[in-house]
């Protein structure tokens, strides 16, 4: 046995960890206190702001942290970038969510913020442990917030599925870490690849049975068909702004973490995963658009374009190549605006109708609700691949990557796919601009004198209210949600239009692999 | 300023006019919306104009001139620019895609005006215009390929413009979804064009074309075919036609814009524009002329019974739309573009003259129903003929030049071409026919009550309905407004008119055989390594060409005279005799019953089948057990929760044992 060395510590390149670290001390704290309620959120906002702004001071940094446990460069900086993005956005949105005020902001702030601090660590492990901690840290808290409307049991029921799955997830991945583990004997990155290169080891049982459970266990977190059937539900029960961050957060780090894992670890076995992956994510387009086509709930509708979109962006793994980490990390900067805009809008509206998050909550909103009906246009329209928007560009890029990959029979399913789904993204903008807006809910007048005393009971079942539903929203909390889903259309267009700064920022992050 | 400068500009005014419409709406009271829309095409074909000007002071060989903005997308291999290409064909398109639409916006100005979305409407037509310019000066695919998407999304919501009507709705959808499958092709074509020559750029693409393919090389064959895909869809041509008739559903100047002049040429510009594609793949070229040929022959025949007023110039379109993809096929790549002008004009003008008749009939469609008009409404009635002598391509008139030279070319080039000549002047017979059946329904023949209404000067007007189902109108906002406009009362729709009209009589005299060949030499730079665009028929054999056509238009106006105007009544016993046949043409050739099985109702079963069985059993699980649904509420959910999650780790293990089983087999 040797004597333990302690590790040479990079506090600078630690320093996003550290804060994220700190600030879910500090947000918890909140709640010891009677303090107003925007104290919580506002702290949460400052501590992801602080964080973002050492993400950018370390950019461009790339050298090994914690005895090469993480890795320090712009490939997992950029998601952790996205992260913290759909954070703040979350954390505006639960402004107007009661799941989030009955859990209390404090406690709601810190389990985001723990979630965001395992993307953190998840984008930039390379290595085994370290992998697993980020991913469990990551998806740990998400299971509670997508519990946290305690007072609805489609939200319980939610969270629930999701832990139960999501054990199961991990408890592949583990396994075939474990398996990785028992082949090469190392649980580093580099050394994995070392081993598994030596030549022999390739093609042994152990290595690639331990290469397929990893696959299963990182397409369960990516909602890659067929180990998606969690999503559709989950998004649907949890509060809309878990849902939003879920979908866009996660995919952000653990693609990244994916793309990591299997260009620079598994990267002698390319030839081997490659296929294997490519099949997912022909499935994933397939499953997807097939299972969104005729879906009246939005969320429900959006987990199962999530999937097909995951399917899109797998492909950028696939080619194992620059040009399609570059693809990816645009792709997942657009997806991120694209899907935001929309969840805006539909966290918004369901508070305002009786239709939930049902398609027609959005009917007649262009013509009375301009602000809402944009976003939600620009983002179905981006997300459906249109000309003129961020996603346009990143299919363009992804399916470039395919055709410099040699798959460009990937690129063909990606363009069917993209035109089948204008089906149901143009539905959803049908209900906005072509339909009238519905009848406002009457409130029952008072009983006019002579009336019978029954006044008509024409209550539909609602679920228990609670307090904060009530509570009337300030003005102030719902422009900065629309502010929020203005935001996000306005970038998407710019950089639909103007795709040059993304383009160069996720060109700095793909190449920092060296692949 | 140099010519890519008016380039940029040509682009700039419609798209600020669409914006400055869209986002100040509610600041601009009246007409004034219509105005600066009209405004704004006007201005982009000055700019056209200037970009000609200055194109035609270069020497003829150095007229292709690329200018590029910015990066629009560069990354690794990539490299997109958002340049324009401005060369003779682009600037021929711009102007004959701005000009025409100046004055159907100046049209519309009136023939809209009590419309409720008067604002919403000239927004989108801005647009539309803008998309269509885009498309056409687009120096790479890319662009290309957004000004294609634009101008499909822009004719959708033009087309279900009126929303309250299930029939505009329809219509609209029918239209996206067969322009999505255009999109497909077009897509796929650029995506194997890359992979082949490793670049988007136009010029790039033609210059490497002729180098790394062979000619008929099965790829090359291939990438042409899927463009042709995308172009049948835009142009309406077999198997792809259905949404044109039904598009009608569209206000009136829509369709003289989006379905008369500009979004159904555009895929004849594709084919032309990538002539050095098509001129290697010639099975393709030669599969463009043939559906050129079978849907105007299609196309004539249905127009020859149809009674719906729009609906028999819709057809009139594919039909002459056909001719031009046959041009374009064949390698007549002036004589196309030239009939792509003239036509603009002459359709414009018939649509617009349809318009106003519609307008006196209070919005119904049916010729049936239509006739002497000739003393109420003088000026339509005159424009209209001139637009049915102009189809009919009756001599002098600028069809007569334009038809005529693509089937001199067909006849020149001889062998199997020779079908196409031929079976271009049956079409040219059945068009001179149903052209007058519409000039003679409608102008002459005992005045209907509308017409006799309006010689007392009163407009009639009736309850709004719906002219395809007899459905009553939402009057809130999907109908066509609560007066109705003539060309007789309103200025602008007057002015357009007849500038349309004097276009339709003379602008084939630009390009007459042995006198002058304007377009032909101008268009020149655009085709310098082509082949077959130096091969033309000798003076002598279009003459031959054109007296052949002067004889048969005459023919089949004389038809249509004996059949409408001495003997009316005729057409009706014709109709009994040859029921089977007069039901066959009025059914379309059962092409909408046909897709209608084999693609529609499957699409529809499988949608179902995804919706119901797929999310249940696939998706959602396996098993939702049958005792579940006996139990309580709460109890349902319970038992359905447990039953899914196991569905669901079944599936997860499934996946893994697929997953695992590949890799054992790929690594053994």
């Amino acid at each position: 046995m040797s004597d333990f060395a302690a590790p040479t510590i990079d506090y600078a390149g630690l320093s996003p960890v550290i804060a994220l670290t700190a600030g879910i001390c500090l947000v918890l704290l909140v709640g010891l206190f009677r303090l107003p309620h925007w104290v919580a959120p506002a702290k949460t906002l400052g501590v992801l702001a602080v964080t973002a702004g050492l993400c950018i001071w370390q950019w461009g940094e790339n050298e090994d942290l914690v005895e090469s446990a993480l890795r320090l460069d712009e490939l997992g900086l950029a998601a952790s970038l996205i992260a913290i993005f759909a954070a703040a956005v979350t954390t505006i949105l639960a402004m107007r969510e009661p799941a989030a005020e009955d859990a209390g902001q404090g406690a709601f702030g810190a389990l985001l913020l723990g979630s965001v601090l395992g993307m953190v660590l998840l984008a930039q492990a390379q290595n085994l442990l370290s992998f697993f901690i980020g991913l469990e840290l990551l998806s740990i808290p998400l299971y509670v917030m997508c519990a946290s409307a305690i007072r609805r049991e489609r939200s319980l029921e939610s969270g629930l599925k999701y832990l139960v799955i999501g054990s199961v997830g991990s408890a592949t991945l583990l396994y075939g870490f474990a398996l990785l583990y028992g082949a090469s004997g190392s649980t580093d990155f580099g050394e994995i690849a070392a081993a598994l290169g030596e030549g022999g080891q390739a093609d042994d049982t152990l290595v690639l049975i331990g290469t397929a459970m990893v696959a299963v266990g990182l397409a369960f977190k990516l909602s890659l068909a067929p180990f998606h059937q969690w999503t559709p539900d989950v998004y649907q029960g949890a509060p809309t702004p878990v849902t939003a961050f879920m979908a866009v957060a996660t995919k952000a780090a653990a693609f990244i973490a994916l793309a990591r894992l299997f260009e620079v670890a598994l990267g002698p076995l390319t030839d081997d995963w490659q296929p294997a992956l490519a099949a997912l994510a022909l499935i994933s387009i397939v499953v997807g658009n097939i299972g969104a086509l005729g879906q009246d709930s939005l969320k429900r509708l959006l987990g199962y374009s999530g999937i097909a979109q995951a399917g899109y962006m797998l492909a950028g793994v696939v080619v194992a190549n620059e040009t399609g980490l570059e693809a990816l990390v645009f792709y997942l900067a657009a997806y991120c605006l694209m899907n935001l805009a929309i969840f805006v809008v539909v966290v918004v509206r369901e508070r305002e109708t009786e239709h939930g998050d049902d398609i027609s909550a959005l009917e007649g909103i262009g013509r009375s609700r301009p602000a809402l009906a944009w976003p939600v246009t620009i983002g179905m329209l981006a997300l459906a691949g249109l000309p003129g928007t961020s996603g346009f560009i990143g299919k363009l890029f992804l399916i470039e990557a395919t055709v410099e990959g040699d798959y460009t029979w990937l690129g063909v399913a990606i363009v069917i796919g993209t035109m089948v789904s204008l089906a149901y993204y143009l539905r959803v903008l049908a209900a906005v601009w072509m339909r009238p807006e519905p009848e406002p809910v009457q409130t029952p007048l008072p009983a006019i004198a002579g009336a019978s005393p029954q006044a008509p009971a024409t209550e539909g079942p609602r679920v228990t209210p609670s307090p904060a539903s009530e509570r009337p929203l300030g003005a102030g909390r719902c422009v900065l949600v629309v502010g929020a889903g203005v935001v996000c259309a306005v970038a998407t267009v710019a950089f639909g239009v103007y795709p040059d700064p993304l383009v160069d920022w996720a060109t700095d992050a793909g190449s920092s692999l060296s692949l | 300023m140099e010519a890519t400068e008016y380039g940029w500009l040509i682009l700039a005014f419609p798209l600020a006019g669409s914006m400055l419409i869209a986002l100040g709406w509610k600041l601009l009271p009246g007409r004034s919306a219509g105005w600066i829309g009209t405004l704004a095409i006007g201005l982009s074909f000055a700019a056209s104009l200037g970009a000609l000007f200055q194109l035609l002071d270069l020497p003829a060989d150095e007229r292709q001139l690329t200018h590029s903005l910015y990066d629009y997308a560069s990354a690794g291999g990539l490299e997109i620019e958002m340049n324009i290409l401005l060369d003779p064909l682009s600037v021929f398109m711009c102007l004959v895609v701005s000009g025409i639409s100046t004055l159907i916006h100046l049209y519309s100005v009136s023939y809209m005006t009590s419309d409720v979305g008067f604002r919403r409407f000239f927004s989108y037509l801005n647009f539309f215009v803008f998309s269509m310019l885009l498309l056409v000066l687009a120096g790479n695919l890319v662009l290309l390929i957004v000004g294609w998407a634009f101008v499909g999304f822009a004719s959708y919501a033009l087309i279900s413009y009126w929303y309250r009507r299930s029939t505009a709705t329809e219509a609209g959808m029918k239209a996206f979804v067969i322009n999505v499958v255009g999109d497909i092709g077009l897509v796929l074509a650029a995506l194997f064009l890359f992979r082949e020559l490793g670049t988007f750029d136009l010029l790039g693409i033609f210059e490497a074309a002729p180098e790394e393919f062979s000619t008929n090389e099965g790829v090359a064959v291939a990438i042409g075919l899927l463009l042709l895909v995308g172009a049948f869809a835009k142009s309406a041509q077999v198997p792809f036609h259905t949404w044109l008739p039904d598009a009608m559903e569209g206000p009136t100047p829509v369709s003289a814009l989006i379905h008369a002049a500009t979004m159904v040429t555009a895929g004849v510009y594709l084919i032309g524009r990538f002539y050095p594609v098509f001129e290697i793949a010639l099975t393709a070229a030669d599969v463009a002329a043939i559906i050129g040929l079978v849907t105007l022959l299609l196309a004539a025949t249905i127009a020859l019974v149809v009674t719906d007023l729009k609906r028999i110039i819709a057809y009139s379109t594919m039909s002459q739309i056909g001719y031009m993809i046959m041009g374009v096929g064949i390698g007549a790549y002036s004589a196309a573009f030239f009939h792509l002008m003239t036509h603009a004009f002459f359709k414009a003008l018939l649509f617009m003259a349809a318009g106003s008749v519609i307008g006196a009939m209070a919005n119904r469609q049916n010729i049936d129903l239509m006739g002497g008009f000739r003393a109420a409404m003088p000026f339509t009635c005159a424009t209209l003929l001139i637009g049915a002598a102009a189809l009919a391509a009756f001599p002098g008139t600028s069809g007569f030049f334009s038809k005529d030279e693509i089937l001199a070319f067909a006849e020149h080039r001889g062998g199997f071409y020779w079908v196409f000549a031929i079976g271009g002047y049956i079409g040219a017979l059945m068009t001179a026919f149903y052209a007058f059946r519409i000039g003679f329904r409608v102008a002459f023949g005992e005045p209907v009550p509308e017409a006799r209404e309006l010689e007392q000067g009163h407009i009639h007007h009736a309850e709004p309905k719906n002219p395809a189902t007899g459905e009553k109108e939402d009057t809130d906002v999907g109908f066509p407004g609560s007066s109705h406009q003539i060309a007789e009362r309103e200025w602008p729709m007057k002015i357009a008119m007849s500038v349309l009209a004097f276009g339709a009589i003379f602008a084939g005299l630009v390009q007459v055989p042995g006198l002058d060949a304007v377009v032909e030499h101008f268009l020149e730079g655009s085709f310098e390594d082509s082949a077959l665009y130096g091969e033309l028929p000798s003076d002598a054999a279009e003459w031959r060409g054109l007296g052949i056509g002067a004889i048969i238009s005459l023919f089949g106006i004389g038809i249509a005279a004996q059949l409408y105007l001495r003997r009316p009544g005729t057409t009706a016993r014709l109709q009994q005799q040859l029921a089977g046949l007069h039901s066959f043409l009025s059914h379309k050739w059962y092409f909408d019953e046909l897709i209608d099985a084999l693609i529609v109702r499957p699409a529809l079963g499988f949608g179902r089948w995804a919706n119901t069985t797929f999310e249940r059993y696939v998706v959602q699980g396996l098993v939702v057990g049958a005792e579940g649904t006996a139990k309580g509420a709460s109890a349902l959910v319970r038992g359905a929760q447990s039953g899914y999650l196991r569905s669901y780790a079944l599936l997860l293990l499934v996946g893994f044992a697929g997953l695992g089983l590949y890799f054992l087999v790929a690594g053994s």
